[in-house]
C-alpha cells in the first residue's frame, strides 16, 4: 500500500490507518532524531508524532508526506539543538569537485556524523540515509536547492576529513 | 520506543470519546448562552438584578463554549469525517438557536435577524466545505486503490 494512500486514509479519520502510518515511519523518525541529536530521545520522537497527528488534517499534498514529516522532525530537533544552529554558517559556498563521494557510505556516515555541524549533518542524513531527493531536502530545511548542494559538498568534505582523522582510507 | 508505545501515547488526541465530550460541552454552553442572550435582548424592562443574573449565565455558557471550541480545534485534530460531523452539529445548533429565539422572543429586532442569517450561512458553508473535502479525499483513496 502506498504512503499516500495511508496518509489519505488518516486524513479521512480511519483510526487503523494511524497504526499503519506509525509502523511504517516510526523507525525512520527515531533514526533521524537519534542521529541528529547523537542519542535516542523518546520525548522528541513523541513530540514529532504528536505534531504529525495534529497537523495531518492540514497537509495539502499527501504525496509529499515524507518532506513534511521530516520538516516537523527537524523543527523538533532544532528546538533541542538551538545552540548548534545558532553558530554562523561558513559564508563562501564550497564548489570544489566532490572527491569524497567515493567514501559516502551509509554505515561510515552513520558512524562519523556526530562530529559534523548540525546543518551539514542534517542534509547528509536526509539525502544519503533517508534517500530523499534534493528538492525535498530543500523543503525540509527551508533553504534553496543550491544551498542544500553546497551543504552536501561541505558535509562530505568534513565527513571525509573526520573519517580520515579516525583512520579510514578514502 | 516501539510503534505500539507511540500509538499508546497518541490515544488521547485521537480519542473519539474525548472529542464528543468537548463538542457536547461547547454545544450546551453555546445553546444556553444564546437562548439566555436572546431572552435578555428581547425582553424589555428587566430589573437590574435579573440583567446581572443573565449576564453571569451568558458568561458561563460562553466560557464553556469557548473552552469546548478551543479544545476541539487546538487539542484534538479534526479529520475529514470529524469535520463533516462538526458541520452537521453546527447546522443543528443554528436551527435550535433559530427556532428557540423565534419561540422565546415576542418581537425579533432586525439586527438579530441579520446576525442569525449570517450564522446560518456560515454553518451551511462550513458543512458544504467539509463534505466536499471528504468527497475529494474519498475519490483520491479510490484512485489509489483503497
Amino acid at each position: 500500500m502506498s504512503d499516500e494512500l495511508v496518509v489519505v486514509r488518516c486524513q479521512l479519520g480511519e483510526r487503523e490507518a494511524f497504526a499503519e502510518l506509525v509502523t511504517a515511519w516510526h523507525g525512520r523518525v527515531e533514526r533521524y532524531v537519534g542521529r541528529m541529536l547523537g542519542r535516542a530521545d523518546d520525548d522528541v520522537v513523541q513530540e514529532v508524532w504528536l505534531a504529525v497527528v495534529r497537523g495531518l488534517p492540514r497537509l495539502r499534498q499527501p504525496d509529499r508526506f515524507a518532506p513534511w514529516l521530516f520538516a516537523i522532525a527537524r523543527r523538533a530537533v532544532m528546538n533541542r539543538l538551538r545552540d548548534a544552529y545558532a553558530a554562523p554558517e561558513p559564508a563562501a559556498p564550497d564548489d570544489q569537485p566532490d572527491e569524497a563521494s567515493a567514501v559516502v557510505d551509509r554505515e561510515l556516515i552513520a558512524g562519523a556524523l556526530a562530529a559534523l555541524p548540525a546543518r551539514e549533518r542534517e542534509v547528509l542524513l536526509l539525502f544519503h540515509l533517508e534517500d530523499l531527493p534534493l528538492d525535498a531536502c530543500a523543503q525540509i530545511c527551508a533553504v534553496p536547492v543550491g544551498t542544500v548542494k553546497s551543504r552536501l559538498n561541505r558535509g562530505r568534505r568534513l565527513l571525509r576529513e573526520e573519517l580520515l582523522r579516525k583512520g579510514y582510507e578514502a | 520506543m516501539t510503534p505500539e508505545d507511540v500509538l499508546g501515547r497518541l490515544g488521547a488526541p485521537l480519542s473519539l470519546r474525548r472529542r464528543i465530550a468537548y463538542v457536547g460541552v461547547a454545544f450546551l454552553g453555546l445553546v444556553g448562552a444564546a437562548l439566555i442572550g436572546v431572552l435578555w435582548a428581547t425582553e424589555p424592562g428587566l430589573p437590574a438584578r435579573t440583567q446581572v443574573s443573565f449576564a453571569v449565565l451568558v458568561a458561563i455558557g460562553a466560557g464553556w463554549a469557548a473552552f469546548g471550541g478551543w479544545a476541539i480545534t487546538r487539542r484534538t485534530p479534526l479529520f475529514a469525517r470529524d469535520r463533516v460531523v462538526a458541520g452537521w452539529l453546527g447546522l443543528v445548533a443554528w436551527t435550535v438557536f433559530t427556532v428557540g429565539s423565534m419561540v422565546v422572543a415576542p418581537a425579533v429586532p432586525a439586527w438579530l435577524i441579520v446576525l442569525v442569517a449570517l450564522l446560518g450561512a456560515t454553518a451551511a458553508a462550513n458543512l458544504t466545505h467539509a463534505i466536499r473535502t471528504r468527497a475529494a479525499l474519498l475519490r483520491r483513496k479510490s484512485e489509489l486503490g483503497g
